[in-house]
């Protein structure tokens, strides 16, 4: 949930205070940035994208509204369809390499249980993490790469009938395990 | 619809969460999940997962100048944003309705300073009647008529208690730059101002009280002239009728 002291922050943001603002900023830009990159695979790119969500939550931290759910997923949203679209732009797709080796993208974790949120999140990171790779790739592709199944099955040439299959099994398996967490 | 034909819908349920289903399933999906209660549940839990997954990466550090270059693109923001109404419905409604409030008041206010404006002038009309009235009804007052070229009218005098009346039919009536104004005459010939009107709009006949400062008995006659607005010191215009005592 978003906590008090963060909604004020955000309804003064709504306001244009700007100290509010570089508050919100240090408290999640990693996590925007974290996003970003991974989905653009380039630095300068996923730099330029950050600046572009908390540009767009500067002009509209007043369309955030608290009773539809807590905050970060709201900026994290806006982050993934700025960076998708970016992608969509550049016309290109980081290498696959890239998405195959889970441990250059997830390689900066921190250490465990620092906050509750820490605690959340890293429960679905091992969840992804603990996934066979044939499940992981096509999660990736789809969900941080914009990818609809047909364009998965082309890029890793495979029938889409088995795309579907692994998709729905990673899915249902990230679900039981959220489930339980 | 049998468990064989629901099957399929709730199968592509968790692509269509993640958006990763093609165009053509995606439409017939939606249009399913339309009448379909259970299906919506389950996009539910798959669309929490998904947002889930946003939170999922791990953090990294953004550049130090990121934070930098924010900061100067707000400033230029700031003072558009400055210059943008942002309002919302409600401070809107506010503000209309304040407006409003304002404009009503206003016209409140102009309609009340008309009354009054016509109280004090309907009032002045009545005590200048009562005064001509008591004047004819008192049996030292004398009359004497104005007979002009352009008005004609009568002249009350009423020596014992100081006070002239005019009451002069058909006066002209002048532009704003103009006003009449009343001279008493003394026997050196000298004018004294005793007063500056302007002929009624709604009447045909003009009543005017004079009180003079001196005794009228210090005085031969009364003369009307046309000088410009707010009178003269001493007569400039047009003379429009004289009366001697």
């Amino acid at each position: 949930m978003t906590d008090a002291n963060e909604s004020k922050l955000i309804e003064r943001v709504a306001r244009g205070d700007e100290r509010a603002f570089l508050e919100l900023y240090d408290r999640h830009a990693s996590r925007v940035y974290g996003l970003t990159l991974r989905i653009l695979g380039d630095p300068m790119l996923a730099e330029e994208v950050t600046q572009d969500t908390f540009l767009k939550l500067w002009s509209r931290a007043r369309q955030y509204l608290a009773e539809r759910g807590p905050f970060l997923p709201w900026l994290l949203t806006i982050a993934r369809r700025v960076a998708l679209d970016r992608l969509r732009l550049e016309s290109r797709r980081p290498l696959l390499s890239d998405v195959n080796d889970p441990e250059n993208v997830w390689h900066t974790v921190p250490d465990p249980g620092s906050t509750a949120e820490e605690s959340r999140w890293r429960t679905l990171y091992f969840a992804v993490l603990s996934l066979h790779p044939d499940q992981r790739k096509v999660i990736e592709l789809a969900y941080y790469q914009g990818m609809s199944q047909s364009e998965i099955a082309e890029v890793l040439n495979m029938p889409l009938g088995t795309v579907k299959t692994r998709l729905r099994a990673a899915m249902e398996k990230l679900r039981e395990i959220w489930k339980e967490g | 619809m049998t468990r064989d034909e629901h099957a399929p819908f709730l199968e592509n349920i968790p692509a269509y969460a993640i958006g990763a289903l093609d165009a053509d399933e995606t439409a017939a999906l939606a249009s399913h999940l339309e009448g379909c209660a259970s299906c919506r549940t389950e996009l539910a839990e798959y669309r929490a997962l998904g947002e889930s997954l946003l939170t999922a990466l791990p953090p990294r550090q953004p550049p130090a100048a990121l934070r930098k270059r924010l900061q100067s693109r707000l400033l230029g923001a700031q003072k558009t944003k400055r210059l943008t109404f942002n309002w919302s419905f409600s401070q809107l409604a506010t503000g209309i309705a304040l407006v409003v409030l304002l404009a009503m008041s206003f016209y409140s206010i102009t309609q009340m300073r008309s009354l009054q404006l016509e109280q004090a002038r309907l009032n002045r009309q009545i005590r200048t009647g009562q005064t001509v009235m008591s004047m004819l009804s008192y049996p030292a007052t004398e009359r004497l008529a104005i007979n002009s070229e352009s008005v004609v009218g009568s002249l009350l005098l009423d020596r014992e208690r100081n006070i002239v009346a005019l009451i002069v039919w058909n006066m002209p009536q002048l532009d704003e730059t103009k006003t009449y104004q009343i001279w008493l005459i003394n026997p050196q010939d000298e004018r004294v101002s005793a007063g500056i009107f302007r002929p009624e709009d709604d009447r045909v006949y003009t009543t005017y009280i004079v009180f003079p400062e001196q005794s009228v008995t210090d005085f031969v006659g009364v003369g009307v002239t046309i000088e410009p607005a707010g009178g003269s010191d001493q007569p400039t215009g047009e003379r429009v009728f004289k009366v001697d005592f």
